[in-house]
């Protein structure tokens, strides 16, 4: 967490930035960075030392427990981009948009279309993103523009608009399972420097990794670093980090908030669709999965802190690792688990982890 | 009830009924609060004056506790409330008015007046309807006499005039018995003859209901108080008798043209 | 704030009271009666799966409408308490599935159930009430979710995916009450004492408090008001009147499975509670008998249309946008305005 605070230009000149609250939290609560930072440094070591048997025969082999925290964090990577869209449209609109879920499915379906028609699997990633956006604005300047204020009815509307998308998709593409192949140039498993074992003859055995699910994080870290910067560092940004902050402020002073607005939700629409591509090739696109997004944003920005960017990360990366370490290591309950971290949250710290209330 | 009380004061001897201690109050960088110290003794009648931004509306909110102040602690009646929400210290007999009247638009004024009777009574979670003579209904409306809306008691409070809502912002404080009262800009928005029944109102209360009064009416504040706070920039500024405040040189200063209507 | 309903309800509660003070409307004794003799006129078909399962879903949004119209809390985990109480008494009592069920006596296993699906909706009131009120929806969503999800993956006693079948109502009295007539008698007779409830309730101190926290939650705290506990409680109430709902669920199936507490079925509770409007205890079941002749005579309709017969959901959700969008007070709002237009002059305002 190595990022400079970020100041935000406000009339107190307080320093809000991520870094800075970090730093004041390991000010406030010493013990428990500590217990935190001795957490980290052991599952380091759990991840990166060669296992001796007695903690091979508690734990399981090594490969299952690396293969979990890596798809953990592979998927945490895709439910940072669903839950990002969610938070930002909530974070400046004040809308919960239950659509969502149904934004995504879109994307995944528009994605397989375009697999399918064209057989290229990158522009799949830029019609998904232009489409759903478009989606997004439409809604946004024809429908909730004339609800601001009315948070409940905007709720409500977005849970019409779900039921209808969803029956919707169901007519257009029917009921089957489809998954977007991966395409050939990221095929195929990468050689991680993550020791697994050790052979007889001294030989190391690595964890091999599929390249498309490393490709797919790599490119969740850099969407999600060039959101950052274009939050805090430009002009936009700096609007957008005003709505969140005071509405009426932003109304009145003089900015075309409904542009600005109009823009945000086409943005986190458009991401949520390209995540329904990214979910496509990971797992599968099918009726249902609108609801299993849609349910996996809500519990990550709940953990994390609605209308925080850096909340649906901490909040993405904790409920991918809850669920891959649950689906190994306690099958029955894999689902419960992130459902009671999220319940733990609301239970001692209702505004999230990283939220600002 | 009041005769208990008026006992149970003159038992107590000298505990103030509001004391503030090095009370500090902080919003990110913005200090609001700075290192406030006061006491007021039961009975008191006090007026805080300043000018807007001076932080009086921040002090009433962190005596009621609507939220908890960055440092420093406040006792009612000796009792160390610091920590309380908001509700334990209503409970304890502190009330408070609103400068923009919150009241309840769907219901009618009796309604209004009797929620805040219900508030402090053990029928909060009561599943039985009132009988007619029910005590608390009875003193409800005793209230809604005492602040001159018998006419209006049936009427949706959406449907009342400003300085009829701004009436029954005082008979929602009033209910229950209050040790302590806080008003906040009672006089806002009424008309001279409003105001003169205001101050018939705040003048004919008993003698143990002390009170703090907020105002930037100088005149109606002034008139209905034995001691006057000053504050500014979230400070204490000066602490007097309303003539002494009055003359002081520095305040004419500091007030000049903030002296009617604020 | 809950501007959709609450502005239309503020003043209906008051209009609400000026007309009870004037003594029931005509039509009411006319439904009542109606409602009473109805197993002399409708087939057993209709006396069951229509209006039985009308009563049942309009009480379990009736618990729904109680918390969002008078408290201001939009729950979506009602549908859920219901399934709780539900899945209770098929572990509890009897069923299909032996080796999972206690086989308790009803006159045990009922009140045990209802029991702890109130304590689940308190919990879950508890869970959702500490934060402002957009997000009741998200939380009492993910809670609902979390179970509908627990009781599929649960095997050993949730009995999974297949849930349980079997489940019927008692034999006691003399009574039969698995059979239509008295079955019917039972759903109407919760139904009646579930309104009832909410109708006394809204003016006992503790219904006058929750509508005054739902208008200004900040003044009751400092009037003295606890608005957490007071939340809490309302949640609690709200459980007591969709568990035994619930239960007569369940017997009318016949059976309880995790699609009974699926995402759909909590959507469609509160579909229905907003379509037939959300300010009176008397709209959530103008809104589920819509639904239910909606879903029973859909299928005709829609292949009239030239539509395949499964777009169901799209009329629902279609339906539910046309409410929200052109009359959110629902069909009671309608009404509403229909009626004052007609008689002009009763000027009781909005």
């Amino acid at each position: 967490m190595a990022r400079a605070g970020a100041s935000r230009p406000g009339s107190d000149g307080a320093e809000r930035g991520t870094g800075g609250r970090l730093a004041r939290w390991i000010e406030r609560h010493p013990l428990g960075a500590l217990l935190i930072a001795v957490l980290l440094v052991a599952f380091l070591w759990l991840v990166l030392a060669d296992w001796p048997d007695e903690l091979e025969r508690l734990l399981g082999r090594k490969r299952v427990f690396v293969s979990a925290l890596f798809n953990g964090i592979t998927l945490g990577g895709l439910y940072f981009l669903v839950a990002t869209g969610f938070t930002l449209i909530f974070g400046l609109m004040r809308n919960v948009n239950l659509a969502h879920g149904s934004l995504y499915l879109f994307g995944g379906y528009l994605g397989y279309s375009t697999v399918q028609a064209t057989g290229l699997w990158l522009p799949a990633f830029l019609v998904a993103f232009l489409l759903v956006a478009v989606v997004g604005l439409l809604l946004q300047v024809l429908v909730f523009r004339h609800m601001e204020g009315q948070e409940l009815r905007q709720t409500l509307v977005t849970i019409g608009l779900s039921i209808v998308f969803a029956d919707l998709m169901l007519w257009a593409w029917g009921g089957d399972f489809y998954q977007i192949p991966t395409p050939e140039w990221l095929a195929g498993p990468v050689d991680m420097p993550i020791v697994l074992d050790v052979r007889a003859n001294g030989e190391p055995v690595h964890l091999r990794y599929p390249r498309v699910r490393l490709v797919i994080f790599a490119a969740s870290v850099v969407i999600g670093l060039l959101l950052w910067l274009v939050i805090n560092r430009t002009r936009i940004g700096t609007l957008v980090r005003a709505g969140v902050d005071d509405r009426e402020m932003l109304a009145v002073s003089g900015v075309r908030v409904q542009l600005l607005f109009a823009l945000v939700f086409a943005f986190g629409a458009g991401l949520a669709g390209m995540a329904g591509v990214v979910g496509g090739t990971f797992q599968s696109v099918s009726p249902g999965e609108d609801t299993r997004f849609l349910l996996a944003s809500l519990v990550v920005v709940i953990v994390g802190g609605l209308g925080s960017i850096p909340g649906a990360a901490l909040g993405a990366l904790l409920i991918g690792l809850a669920e891959q370490f649950g689906s190994v290591y306690l099958p029955t309950y894999a689902i419960v688990f992130s459902f009671l971290i999220m319940v733990l949250v609301l239970a001692f710290r209702p505004q999230g982890l990283l939220g600002l209330r | 009830m009041a005769v208990a009380i008026a006992e149970r004061l003159q038992a107590t001897g000298t505990v103030n009924a509001l004391e503030l201690r090095g009370v500090t109050k902080q919003f990110g960088a913005l200090v609001a609060l700075a290192d406030v110290t006061l006491s007021v003794r039961p009975g008191e009648r006090r007026a805080i004056l300043g000018s807007n931004g001076a932080g009086k509306t921040t002090l009433l909110n962190c005596i009621t506790g609507d939220f908890p102040p960055s440092s420093g602690t406040i006792r009612f009646f000796g009792e160390d409330v610091t920590g309380f929400p908001a509700h334990e210290r209503i409970r304890r007999g502190l009330r408070r008015t609103y400068q923009i009247s919150l009241l309840f638009g769907g219901l009618s004024v009796l309604d209004n007046v009797h929620l805040a009777c219900l508030g402090v009574s053990r029928g909060r979670f009561s599943l039985l309807r009132p009988r007619r003579d029910d005590a608390l209904l009875e003193s409800a409306r005793a209230l809604v006499h005492a602040v001159h809306l018998d006419a209006v008691a049936e009427k949706k409070v959406a449907e009342l005039a400003h300085g009829q809502q701004r009436q029954l912002e005082v008979a929602l404080a009033l209910a229950g018995a209050p040790r302590f009262l806080l008003f906040d800009e009672p006089a806002a928005g009424l008309s001279p003859a409003e105001r003169a029944d205001l101050v018939a109102i705040l003048q004919g209360l008993p003698a143990h209901m002390g009170y703090v009064i907020i105002e930037h009416d100088m005149d109606v504040a002034l008139r209905v108080v034995e001691s006057v706070t000053l504050m500014h920039d979230g400070r204490i500024f000066k602490e007097g008798t309303p003539a002494e405040i009055e003359a002081d040189p520095e305040v004419q200063e500091l007030y000049l043209g903030h002296g009617r209507g604020g | 704030m809950a501007s959709l309903p609450a502005s239309a309800t503020a003043g209906r509660a008051a209009a609400d009271a000026a007309e009870a003070a004037r003594g029931p409307h005509p039509a009411a004794w006319l439904l009542a009666a109606v409602l009473l003799v109805l197993p002399a006129i409708a087939s057993d078909f209709f006396l069951v799966q229509v209006f039985g399962w009308a009563l049942i879903l309009g009480t379990i949004a009736l618990s729904l409408q109680f918390l969002a119209g008078y408290g201001g809390m939009v729950s979506l985990v009602q549908m859920t308490v219901a399934g709780v109480a539900g899945y209770m008494v098929a572990i509890l009592g009897s069923s299909g599935l032996a080796q999972i069920s206690l086989g308790w006596p009803f006159w045990l296993a009922v009140p045990v159930a209802i029991l702890l699906a109130v304590l689940f909706g308190t919990l879950s009131g508890a869970l959702a009430v500490r934060t402002e009120g957009i997000y009741t929806i998200m939380i009492t969503l993910a809670i609902a979710a979390a179970f509908f999800y627990f009781t599929r993956q649960n095997e050993t006693v949730f009995g999974g995916f297949l849930g349980f079948n079997g489940v019927r109502a008692p034999v006691f009295w003399g009574v039969d009450w698995r059979s239509p007539v008295p079955f019917y008698y039972l759903c109407l007779g919760w139904a009646v004492i579930a309104w009832g409830l909410v109708v006394w309730v809204v003016r006992a101190p503790f219904g006058l408090a929750l509508q005054g926290i739902r208008d200004n939650a900040r003044r009751m705290a400092a009037l003295g008001f606890d608005v957490t506990a007071h939340r809490i409680a309302a949640y609690a109430f709200a459980a007591f009147l969709a568990a035994p709902a619930g239960i007569l669920l369940t017997w009318l199936n016949g059976q309880i499975a995790p699609g009974t507490v699926g995402i759909g079925p909590v959507i469609d509770v509160l579909v229905i509670a907003v379509v037939g409007g959300l300010g009176r205890p008397i709209g959530p079941f103008i809104g589920a008998l819509l639904y239910v002749l909606l879903r029973i005579f859909a299928l005709d309709a829609l292949v009239a249309l030239g539509l395949s017969g499964q777009r169901f959901q799209l009329l629902i959700g279609l339906g539910f946008l046309v409410t929200v969008l052109f009359s959110p007070d629902g069909i009671l709002g309608l009404w509403e305005r229909w009626r004052r237009r007609w008689t002009g002059a009763r000027g009781e305002g909005r």
